[in-house]
């Protein structure tokens, strides 16, 4: 056997299995390194701050499950979020991140380490892409072998498409779902593989921890049935497979219903039932092949034939009627957003002005997942090649989640690990073809004496192709310039990720949201921290009990820095509440106030950009308000009314009057003209209008606070006058016009 | 709901004058041509033995200022100057209005002359009739000109003393507007009507035409009306200052009965400086039925008892008593709507406690007991807590549910017959297993 190159022959085959044992740990550790470290861009750049908007709720539950318990937590009845109605924390929340941050908190301050919970709570999810590397690793080491499980490793421990819910600071739900998902599908894997019940228990412990910590642990409660599913279909049902899938289904459904949130969903709404008809279909096949050991083929297939047919019918009949019934609950309407990407905007707009509910753009895929996207398809055929039942999984879970990740940004997340899985499968197919030393024999030619020219190559392969029955010529890889090309190559390719993945990162998905950069003119960084500056005038200057409103988005944030009451806030249960907030911030002064009255709001918070440019306020959401308020009140609020006659969304003297009399919009530019010295030359300089000179007045608002960049604008609501008169005219009367004389009304009719 | 104010100036009172009779303060400003003091001795000198410290200040003096540095410098006004065109800078609707908010009551003549206090009716929702028209009654005959008119007191007004004799009046009328804070005093008699005194048949007839379009008239018309400000100070519109005058006071109404000018004026004054029918709510709590602590939550269903105290000023003797005849006050608990709405009667044998009891509603979220109590004439009780209602706890609910025994059964059962199974597995026949054996080898 030909090497390309001398391999050291007097290593004992111990030595060489310790020592790749040693690598790999150290290279583990590395990888793990590496995770944690890219994801430190935030803490370094900025502070040690919770980011973005769900972020904030997460760290105060945290906090109140920290400082009070769990059962505290468990009964916690959060009086100030969507005043006055209230939220059952403990019942609509998935607890397992607070509770995993709360359990590090509570063995850190056992050993006397005083650690503030909010660094927990920063530095979890880095921690966890540690984790979720290793996880991954022994993913891929059950596809193909330990090395493609280095590369996955490495490939997830720095993939954008998975930094960018997970840096420090990004305390969400899929900081540690990711590792779950994982690790759940590892077990699986193992499980399937070893038909072990330990596996498959284990895995349904792991999948009970992802139901506790994340709404898409659906996702895992269909792959693992489809996998089954397709097995059963490829005839691939063994006594293992149902040894994995029953025990994982009985004990993790049962133990996912122990999640509040959850409850009884797991058996009553359509997205759980694959997961039930498969597990049932499991205990038919098993039961049919048991009866198959007893009884003739012909008879068996006769029987097969119509009891596969009349349970088939049954089984349908039966789902249609309980879901006719109301037992099981159709579709939700984020599910049916899934397969039609329009239906969101028609019927749910609350659900499509959520930019990650936005179907994918095609640069963000190659954004997020750089090289890994041209690898990714090559993985998939290399499972094709072997197609053992986990690559079967893997093919599955591709192809799923790769139609997910077109139709919403948000689940680019679930396909990354397979993205790396594959991709990993791929790069190290190739490493293992091109490091590999062992050269084809080559029967000398005679003619040639040994020297293999291309030509020769050449003519080898096209007599290949030309004459298949003929005797075939050696293929594989000659010499070692061949080999270092391809090498070379490969790892440029790997080198450039790596310069992808961190200018990503440092640049794109390390900015906290709550706290802005921007950089002066001689590049040095200029921090903009107007929401904090803002929200903590709202906890210094305000009573305890002044309610807040804001549109949506700012709701955990208000609760979370400025400790007030909102009217709504990012959980969006309830859509006529925030319609309610919609109508208030697109009606006239004169309807709106009778709304923030009745729901006692004492301050109005609005996000404004046209100052310095911040894109995105609330003037470019505020279709999504009128469209929402719309959905409930379609007689009072029109979408239609907000534009000009040509169609254009336009803030200045052309504006259309319903936009002008919003109070949104009076709220936003009032006295922003003067900022400009009422020169007229007041551009908003998002929208790239010109701001009318006379600005709008309020009558029944009066501007509490603005921050430096204007960015955040409060108003305090006005009590009802002393004197019973309308605000309007209540002003007027203190700025001392005059009144039109008015005659009473006559009471008496005429005399005719 | 009482402000501080109230409460402070209360104490003062109670700490240095014990004469004094208004429950917010005896410091009296009147705004007065000075030349006109004598011609009002009687109403002052009554104010004056109850207790009141009169100031009084030109209408184009500069001092002594209505307020001062924000805070208003006496408890009440008067302003009589109802003919003055100008006044001093600091006499302005503005800040007359800016006094009720601070809490001071005001007793504001008018007079048929167009002047900066017939634009500031406008605010209240008193509609005047054009300027020089002040009201005319020909009815009862009389030796007076027609626009000094007797007006007899309504019966049952709370805040007047019954059988007072009626009174004269010279003034202007005005509409009362739609506003649900006016309370009427005087209303004209139905007889009357506002017009120019010297061709007031003319804008009869032209009126009569118009099938009384336009018109001033008839019983609807106020003379003296209060006006209940949200913030807690009282108004009186008084149509003409001589009702106040000692002319008008001594003027018999028929031959030996004096007309009751003196004491309306007295009891208009009463009412208007919060001698007269003023409540406060004392305190308020709530607590769950058979206990006593108040709780900051309550759970859904649990029996709530809601008790208020309240009290009524005696300006006899200067103290607020307490107060339970009141029979109409209801308690709603409110969540946005109201989700109960219910009587709050008096308790029997606690004098001044109002309570009731009721179950919070099947529904969590962020309630308010709310007491909203006006009626014309007396002052508001307007007042709210805010408490949550929130689910039961986990371990809330009952544990053991009979209606639930088909489950019960079914674990049971499943349990007993899997350990009978494993049981005979386990025991079972040696052959048979064997047996089983074989089968999974072939």
């Amino acid at each position: 056997m030909p090497a390309a190159y001398p391999l050291p022959t007097n290593v004992s085959p111990a030595t060489v299995a310790n020592t790749a044992s040693l690598l790999r740990i150290i290279a583990l550790a590395l990888i793990s390194g590496a995770a944690i470290a890219s994801r430190l861009f935030a803490v370094i750049n900025f502070e040690s701050i919770i980011h973005e908007f769900d972020p904030w709720f997460n760290f105060r539950a945290t906090k109140v499950l920290a400082s009070e318990g769990f059962y505290a937590f468990y009964n916690w009845f959060d009086a100030s979020a969507w005043y006055p109605l209230g939220r059952v924390v403990g019942g609509t929340v998935y607890p397992g991140l607070m509770a995993t941050s709360s359990v590090f908190y509570n063995i850190l301050h056992a050993l006397n380490l005083p650690v503030d919970i909010r660094n927990i709570c920063v530095l979890l999810a880095p921690g966890f892409s540690a984790l979720t590397a290793w996880a991954t690793y022994m993913f891929t080491k059950e596809m193909k072998d330990a090395s493609a499980g280095l590369l996955a490793a490495a490939f997830i421990g720095i993939v954008p498409g998975y930094i960018s819910r997970s840096v420090a600071g990004s305390y969400d739900n899929e900081a540690i779902a990711i590792f779950l998902l994982m690790f759940t599908f590892f077990c699986w894997i193992k499980a399937l593989k070893l038909g072990s019940a330990l596996f498959g228990t284990v895995a349904a412990v792991f999948y009970f921890y992802m139901v506790a910590a994340w709404g898409g642990y659906v996702f895992i409660t269909n792959m693992i049935p489809l996998h089954a599913l397709v097995l059963i279909l490829m005839g691939r049902f063994t006594s293992r497979l149902y040894v994995a899938y029953s025990s994982w289904y009985a004990i993790g459904t049962l133990a996912s219903m122990q999640v509040p949130f959850v409850g009884f969903q797991p058996v009553r709404t359509s997205e759980h039932m694959v997961a039930l008809g498969v597990f049932g279909l499991l205990q038919i096949v098993a039961f049919a092949q048991l009866i198959r050991s007893y009884l003739s083929s012909k008879q068996f297939q006769n029987l097969l034939f119509y009891s596969v047919v009349t349970t088939g019918i049954l089984g349908t009949f039966v789902f249609v009627g309980l879901t006719y019934k109301g037992w099981i609950a159709p579709w939700t309407g984020r599910f049916y957003s899934l397969w039609d990407t329009g239906y969101a905007k028609k019927y749910i707009p609350i659900i499509a002005s959520v930019s990650e509910h936005q179907p994918t753009a095609w640069p963000s895929f190659f954004m997020d997942l750089q090289l890994l996207i041209f690898l990714f398809p090559a993985g998939v055929i290399l499972c094709f090649r072997e197609l053992r039942d986990e690559h079967v999984f893997v093919i599955i879970y591709a192809v799923m989640a790769s139609y997910f990740a077109g139709v919403m940004v948000r689940l680019m997340l679930t396909l990354t690990p397979c993205v790396c899985v594959a991709s990993a499968v791929a790069f190290s197919s190739l490493l293992d073809t091109y490091i590999d030393p062992a050269e084809p024999d080559v029967p000398r030619n005679p003619q040639n004496g040994g020297n293999t020219t291309l030509e020769d190559v050449v003519a080898a392969a096209t007599a290949n192709t030309t004459k298949p029955g003929a005797r075939s010529a050696p293929k594989g890889i000659f010499g070692l310039d061949t080999r270092m090309i391809i090498i070379f190559n490969a790892f440029g390719m790997l080198a450039f990720f790596v310069f992808h993945c961190t200018w990503v990162t440092s640049n794109a998905y390390s900015s906290p949201s709550v706290v802005l950069a921007s950089s002066n003119p001689d590049g040095s960084q200029h921090i903009i921290d107007d929401y904090r500056e803002a929200y903590y005038w709202l906890r210094q200057n305000t009573p305890e009990t002044a309610v807040v409103m804001s549109w949506w988005d700012y709701g955990y944030q208000i609760a979370g820095m400025a400790d007030r009451p909102t009217l709504v806030d990012n959980n969006t249960w309830n859509n006529t509440h925030i319609a309610t907030v919609g109508k208030a911030m697109a009606s006239p002064e004169e309807i709106a106030y009778p709304i923030l009255r009745k729901h006692d709001v004492d301050y109005v918070l609005i996000i404004f950009g046209g100052l310095i440019g911040y894109s995105g306020d609330d003037i470019n959401k505020f279709l999504w308000m009128v469209r929402i308020a719309q959905g409930v009140w379609p007689d009072e609020i029109q979408e239609p009314n907000y534009f000009t006659p040509q169609g254009e969304y336009r803030i200045d003297e052309r504006a259309s009057n319903a936009m002008k009399n919003s109070l949104m919009y009076k709220m936003t530019y009032h006295r922003f003209a003067e900022l400009f010295g009422g020169s007229g030359q007041a551009v908003d300089r998002v929208r790239n209008q010109q701001v009318p000179k006379v600005g709008p007045t309020l009558d029944y608002l009066d501007e509490a606070f603005t921050s430096e960049n204007w960015i955040v604008r409060i108003y305090q609501v006005k009590k009802e006058d002393d004197l019973g008169r309308d605000l309007k005219s209540a002003n007027a009367f203190s700025q001392g016009k005059k009144r039109k004389r008015s005659k009473p009304v006559s009471k008496r009719r005429a005399i005719v | 709901m009482l402000s501080l104010c109230t409460l402070l100036s209360l104490i003062f009172c109670l700490f240095s004058l014990l004469e004094a009779k208004s429950s917010t303060g005896n410091s009296v400003l009147v705004v007065l041509d000075p030349a006109a003091q004598s011609q009002f001795s009687i109403f002052f000198d009554g104010l004056k033995d109850s207790g009141y410290e009169l100031t009084f200040r030109g209408p184009k003096d500069d001092a002594p200022l209505l307020i001062e540095d924000d805070i208003a410098s006496f408890a009440h006004a008067i302003v009589f100057a109802s003919d003055t065109k100008n006044f001093a800078k600091d006499i302005t609707p503005q800040n007359l209005v800016r006094l009720l908010s601070l809490n001071t009551n005001l007793l504001i003549a008018l007079s048929p002359k167009q002047t900066m206090l017939s634009s500031l009716a406008a605010e209240f929702s008193l509609i005047l009739p054009p300027p020089g028209t002040p009201l005319i009654s020909y009815f009862p005959e009389r030796d007076e000109r027609a626009n000094v008119i007797p007006i007899s007191v309504p019966a049952g007004s709370p805040l007047l003393t019954p059988n007072t004799p009626p009174v004269w009046f010279s003034g202007v009328p005005f509409v009362l507007g739609n506003n649900p804070l006016i309370v009427p005093i005087l209303n004209a008699p139905e007889e009357s009507f506002a017009a120019d005194s010297d061709s007031s048949t003319d804008t009869l007839a032209d009126a009569a035409e118009k099938g009384g379009e336009g018109l001033w008239a008839g019983s609807q018309l106020g003379v003296v009306s209060g006006f209940q400000a949200l913030s807690g100070a009282r108004v009186t519109w008084v149509g003409g200052v001589d009702l106040f005058s000692d002319e008008f006071a001594n003027k018999e109404i028929s031959k030996g009965v004096k007309s009751g000018n003196k004491q309306f004026a007295r009891d208009v004054a009463a009412w208007t400086f919060q001698e007269s029918l003023v409540l406060r709510l004392e305190d308020a709590d709530h607590h769950i039925v058979n206990s006593t602590i108040s709780k900051e939550q309550y759970t859904i269903n649990d029996h709530i008892l809601y008790r208020a105290a309240i009290s009524r000023f005696n300006p006899k003797d200067d103290v607020w008593e307490p107060y339970s005849d009141i029979k109409d006050m209801q308690l709603e608990f409110t969540m946005l709507d109201p989700h109960i709405r219910i009587a709050l009667p008096p308790v029997a044998g606690q004098p001044g406690v109002y309570s009731t009891e009721f179950r919070a509603p099947d529904r969590h979220g962020v309630f308010k007991f709310v007491i909203n109590y006006k009626r014309k004439g007396w002052s508001h009780l307007h007042h709210s807590i805010t408490v949550a209602v929130v689910p039961p706890r986990h371990d809330g609910y009952p544990r053991f549910l009979s209606a639930a025994w088909p489950y019960y059964a079914g674990a049971i059962s499943t349990s007993v017959g899997f350990f009978l199974f494993s049981a005979m597995w386990l025991a079972g026949d040696v052959r048979q297993l064997k047996k089983s054996k074989s089968h999974k080898t072939e």
